[in-house]
Parts: C-alpha cells; structure tokens; sequence
C-alpha cells in the first residue's frame, strides 16, 4: 500500500477513488443510511448514523457516565447500547493508520498561543453544533433525510465561510504592505 | 420506536462496534482525500475549485439516496423519512434541545452555522479535518479535538440549559 516514489502517474482505480472526496461523501451517506437501518432498535434520533460533534459528546459524556457514574446527557442510542457510538474513535485510529501507512505522519507543534486559541476554537464550535443539534456533517444527513432547519444550517454555513475568508485575505494583504 | 435489521438485545452490543468501524472507514478515507465541508466552499469562493466541494455536496446527495433506499428496504428504521414531508416542516429532526418552537430552531440553525463556517475556516478546517490532522500529528489540531472533548461536558453541565432557559425567557417556547 506505500506508494513507490517511482509508480507511473497512472494510478489504479481503487487508489484514485480513494482519493477523492466525492467517494467519501457517497459511502458516508449511504453507510449512514445503513448503521440507522441496521441499529436503530436501539434508540434514536433519526439521521444520526455520522457526527463528529454528536458522537464526540456521546463518547465523552457516555465514558464519563460510565467512569464517574455521572449523568450527563447523551442521545439515547448511545444511552441504551452497551458502549456509547465510537465512530470519532474510529476516525482518529483509521486516520492515524492512513497517515503512518503513507508516510505522512509528522508531529508539528506550534506555540502556547496556538494551543491556546485551538483548544478554546474546539470547545466553542462544540456549543454551537450542539445549539444546533449536529456538525456540517450531521447537518447534511439532516437534509438528505428532509430537515429543512439543517439546510438552512449549511447556507449560513457557507456565508460564515465566505465571511472568514474575506477577513483573512484582507488581513493577508494588510500584512504583505510595510 | 422504530425498529431496524437487528433487534434491540442484539443492536445494543452491536452500536459500539459497526459505528467503532464505520468511524476507521471513514478516517482511513478522509486522510486519504483531505475531506472537508468548509474547506469546500472557500477553495470554491476563492480558485472556483470544486474537488473538496464535491465531498460536501456528493454526502447530501447520497445519504438521500441512502436513507429512500433503506425506506424501500426497511420503512420500520426510516419513521420520520422524508422529515419535510412528514411532519412540521420546519421542525428539526429530533436531536437538538427539545421544548423551543419553530422560529427558535430557525434561529438555532442560521447562527450557529454562520459561527460554526467563521471559526471552522479561520481554523483551517471543520471538526473531521481537524481530528484528521490532530490524527497527523498536528498538535494545533489535537487541542481543538480535546477542546471539542471538554466542551462535551461543559454543554450537558452547563450550556444546554441555559440555551432553553434563555430562548423560553425571550420568548420562544414551544
């Protein structure tokens, strides 16, 4: 599976589809589709097969529930199973065993002030996609399943992102003057 | 309650482990292709690239795709399909805080996604591309990924009430 550094540009055509994005995005749709088929006996909520806000809470709060004998609240499949949803989990192993396999593991540190304005970025963005009930991904689950609040989530989604991106190119630009 | 393939003895030990293998699927494929949702639609704003976009756009399509076929194959986990067409239609999918009305969900899902798309791109990259290169070994990256940890207990401790009390006192209870 490591690429040869010496591989004609052709590649195969399993190693360009995964390489695309667009593959990722139809096989977690319709696997989503699916672990709700398959595991929805036991608890809801509905469109909840891929969240990685949701499924964060649920493994933190579930684990501590379980750890601390605490109550925090989590959704109710993650409630009722045995061990709350582990898909974030998943996400770091596979992500980690695709970056050690391709070489692209690298560590890079940056400063406390980095550290700092990231950790704080993770715990805000995780209030407001709890306010709203989902991350961008569970907002496009929504909307595949017919949740037109979840819609309305993506376009200010993409106006918020344009908005940030207008502030950074004129930020780069005000630096790049004397 | 709506019951899918597995019975609820059987599902209850299975959550961990299809959703545990879903999530290495899902992160394997994802460092692969650099997924991301913001990330999408500035490489649009700003080159009119539309290969991270794709992503996006091609998950909405398909779990549309996914969950009308798995309406056809088992209509008993599929309750709510097609939301919009069901029910209230502009009534979310249950999952988020309960008791508010219709005007609080709307408003509930265009700020926080306004802030979520502005913090998410200032950042670099929305939750998955984050835990992606925290995966990396992107320490930045792995602190917003322990933020998102320790904001999990400061939502259910502390925030999610406050969000209902707050809107029921302006106003807006179910």
């Amino acid at each position: 599976m490591v690429p040869d550094p010496g591989m004609p540009p052709t590649r195969s055509l399993a190693s360009r589809l995964s390489r695309h994005p667009a593959f990722l995005g139809a096989l977690i749709g319709i696997l989503a589709a699916f672990s709700q088929a398959l595991l929805i006996s036991a608890g809801g909520p509905e469109a909840y097969g891929f969240c990685v806000a949701c499924h964060t809470r649920d493994l933190v709060n579930g684990m501590t529930n379980i750890i601390a004998g605490t109550s925090l609240a989590l959704a109710a499949i993650s409630k009722n199973a045995l061990l709350p949803v582990m898909s974030v989990a998943g996400v770091l192993i596979g992500a980690f065993l695709s970056a050690k396999v391709h070489r692209e593991h690298r560590i890079r540190r940056s400063d406390a002030r980095g550290y700092l304005v990231y950790f704080l970025g993770g715990v805000i963005v995780l209030q407001l996609a709890m306010i709203f009930g989902g991350c961008p991904y569970r907002a496009a689950l929504r909307t595949g399943y017919g949740d037109v609040t979840a819609l309305v989530f993506i376009i200010t989604m993409a106006a918020g992102v344009v908005a940030g991106t207008v502030l950074m190119l004129k930020r780069a630009e005000a630096g790049e003057e004397p | 309650m709506a019951t899918g393939i597995l019975s609820s003895d059987a599902a209850v030990i299975a959550v961990p482990v299809v959703t545990l293998a879903l999530g290495i699927l899902i992160g394997y494929l994802a460092q692969r292709s650099g997924y991301c949702s913001v990330g999408g639609f500035r490489d649009y704003y700003l080159f009119r690239h539309t290969r991270v976009l794709s992503g996006y756009l091609t998950l909405i399509a398909a779990s549309f795709a996914g969950y009308l076929i798995f309406w056809f194959l088992t209509p008993a986990a599929m309750e709510h399909f097609f939301w919009a067409a069901a029910g209230t239609p502009l009534s979310p999918v249950p999952g988020a805080p309960g008791g508010l009305n219709t005007a609080a969900y709307l408003i509930f899902a265009a700020v926080p996604g306004f802030l979520v798309g502005f913090i998410c791109i200032i950042l670099g990259g929305c939750p998955i591309r984050q835990t992606v290169m925290a995966s990396e070994g992107n320490v930045r990256a792995g602190f917003f990924f322990i933020g998102m940890c320790v904001g999990s207990i400061i939502f259910a401790a502390v925030v999610s009430g406050w969000v209902v009390t707050l809107m029921q006192a302006l106003g807006f209870g179910a």
